[in-house]
């Protein structure tokens, strides 16, 4: 059964994208700008189709030969084209791109969320693969799309090296598990085809795979390199989407097509998860520049939500789900706000914590805008980062994994230490200028949606949790 | 001929490329090593496809995927390497210093 009307919203975008990289030919780069926002209205199209999606399931999810189409599939979806969206909203107010390339630009983006649309319904290992290669390529051509500086081309050349590696030892894996199965079907595994050496260590090499894409810990050093040197939007974008995307296939992958009972890896999970959360937030503590900060903080967050992962439970699922949709508000947050600081600023390096001095001075509201989103990165009440956080450890407690939420507790509390850095630079260091920061109406209605979200959900958090519940669902094999 | 012949020239091609992949300094020697790993996994889907699971073609069929995907992926890294010796005229690992902490 192919089923191929099920990834018709991931053809819509794909066929979009390519209409914006011809229509790069034809548009003059002075009026370059435009093909941004026919990017983001693209985005958005896709969004509705898969809104209807959710109206008529009957019809619009299901399973495909290589493709599960479900309520958790579409959630993850609607994330990464949320982020999409705003992450091309922040492009629109970023300097530093060469403005003859607009088209390049938005269209590699959108391949690439296509690529995550796909990875979050994928059960077969092949179709894993190939998309996270689509999404793999394209950021690393947005890393390095700066083509003029040379940090962008550094952070590039680093995230490909790591990327490839990674890359062809996933396929060396996937090799090892055809041979022990005979199929890369993901569905109906039973428990006499998951023994042996040869499927334990054919998993294992895929597992690496996801670890690079979503920076947990052994494979997390290129993050703070690529993610300094891309244009920051890319940065905000890369920091999001791939992430959660790849945490959904694992989800997808390791807690439901191959749950503790036919295959246990919750030790392995639990090591991950704790070395996560710890190297991302102890490292964190030291970084002076704000950018290399929040990629430290966002492999803490990828540690974070990995618990939720370990639980297996439902509660967990759900607590998967919901940080996500939290993580996206806070962190295009965090970036924007760093964004705007930095496009103003005159110092030797513009995302340095200097360029944060006496920012409450110059805009009140960004500042505070700042520290919402610092705190629920935290997990302060009552911001929405908090209620993420009480998800998921819950689920570790109920699940028996006492020691993991402890050790969650105590990184949460590190974490303010870090986070409270730059809230005292904004407020209490004098400002090297007086002069008022103003921020262009894009990145302002981007902040406006992001600062709601931290504050709705976090006090009035019902609806949130509503739809998740309604969401953490997925068809069985 | 019998698999296990196969199985050892993919897991020796698999140790090179690692050892490779980790020692060399130059990126080009990196992006060799890198495709004998790719290789040698391609290696494997043929043999365990002839050997192990006669009845279908999956495992070539996922072999071609494999092998258009590793020369996408050498095409972009080539391309970066070229914009990276135009900004700093080194393709050497070791001599990119510019981001660190």
């Amino acid at each position: 059964m192919t089923a191929i009307h099920l990834i018709f919203p991931e053809i819509a975008l794909c066929a979009l994208a390519l209409a914006l990289m011809v229509a790069d030919l034809f548009v003059a780069p002075k009026h370059g700008r435009l093909l941004y926002h026919l990017a983001w209205l693209a985005s958005i199209v896709t969004l509705c189709l898969i809104g209807l999606s959710i109206s008529d399931a009957a019809r619009y999810q299901g399973l495909g030969s290589l493709w599960s189409v479900d309520p958790m599939s579409q959630f993850f979806k609607m994330l990464v084209l949320l982020t999409t969206v705003l992450s091309l909203l922040m492009g629109l107010e970023y300097k530093d791109l060469p403005p003859a390339r607009a088209g390049i630009f938005v269209s590699l983006l959108m391949f690439a969320s296509t690529g995550m649309m796909l990875l979050v319904s994928s059960v077969d290992l092949l179709l894993t693969f190939v998309s996270l290669e689509l999404i793999s390529i394209s950021s690393f051509i947005l890393t390095g799309f700066e083509k003029r500086n040379p940090k962008s081309s550094e952070g590039a050349i680093k995230y490909f090296l790591f990327g490839a590696f990674s890359s062809a030892v996933m396929a060396f894996g996937i090799s090892l598990f055809y041979g022990a199965t005979g199929t890369t079907k993901l569905l109906g595994l039973t428990q006499a085809q998951t023994g042996g050496p040869l499927f334990i260590l054919g998993l294992l090499l895929v597992l690496l795979g996801f670890a690079f894409k979503a920076s947990i810990a052994p494979m997390h050093f290129w993050v703070p390199d690529a993610y300094e040197g891309a244009p920051t939007p890319v940065t905000a974008y890369l920091s999001i989407a791939p992430k959660i995307a790849t945490l959904a296939a694992m989800l997808r992958l390791f807690a439901i097509l191959l749950p503790a009972k036919v295959f246990d890896l919750t030790t392995l999970f639990v090591l991950l998860s704790a070395l996560t959360m710890t190297i991302g937030n102890f490292t964190a503590m030291f970084q002076r520049n704000v950018k290399r900060l929040l990629a430290y903080s966002s492999i803490a967050q990828a540690g974070y939500i990995l618990i939720g992962l370990v639980s297996g439970t439902v509660v967990g699922m759900e607590g998967v789900l919901l940080y996500s949709f939290i993580y996206v508000a806070m962190n295009i947050g965090a970036f924007s706000v760093a964004q705007a600081v930095a496009s103003q600023s005159s110092g030797a390096d513009p995302y340095g914590l200097e360029s944060f001095d006496g920012l409450s001075q110059r805009s009140f509201g960004l500042a505070l805008a700042m520290t919402f989103f610092l705190l629920s990165l935290a997990g302060i009440p009552p911001l929405a980062g908090f209620m993420g956080k009480f998800y998921i450890f819950q689920a570790a407690v109920q699940s028996g994994h006492i020691g993991l939420a402890a050790l969650g507790l105590v990184n949460s509390v590190v974490s303010v230490y870090y986070y409270m850095a730059i809230a005292y630079h904004m407020f209490f260091k004098p400002a090297a200028t007086e002069e008022p920061l103003s921020i262009g109406p894009y990145l302002y209605g981007g902040l406006a949606v992001a600062v709601a979200g931290v504050i709705i959900f976090g006090i009035y958090p019902e609806p949130l949790i509503a739809s998740v519940q309604t969401s953490a669902q997925y068809n069985l094999p | 001929m019998t698999l296990a012949h196969y199985l050892t020239l993919s897991g020796l091609l698999f140790l090179i490329g690692i050892f490779g992949a980790l020692t060399r300094r130059n990126i080009i020697g990196i992006l060799m090593s890198i495709e004998l790993v790719f290789n040698a996994a391609n290696i494997n889907l043929a043999a365990f496809n002839h050997f192990r699971h006669p009845g279908g073609v999956a495992g070539q069929a996922v072999a071609l995927f494999f092998i258009t995907i590793a020369a996408a992926e050498v095409v972009v890294g080539l391309a970066l390497v070229l914009a990276i010796y135009r900004n700093t005229d080194t393709v050497y690992v070791e001599e990119f210093s510019l981001l660190k902490g």
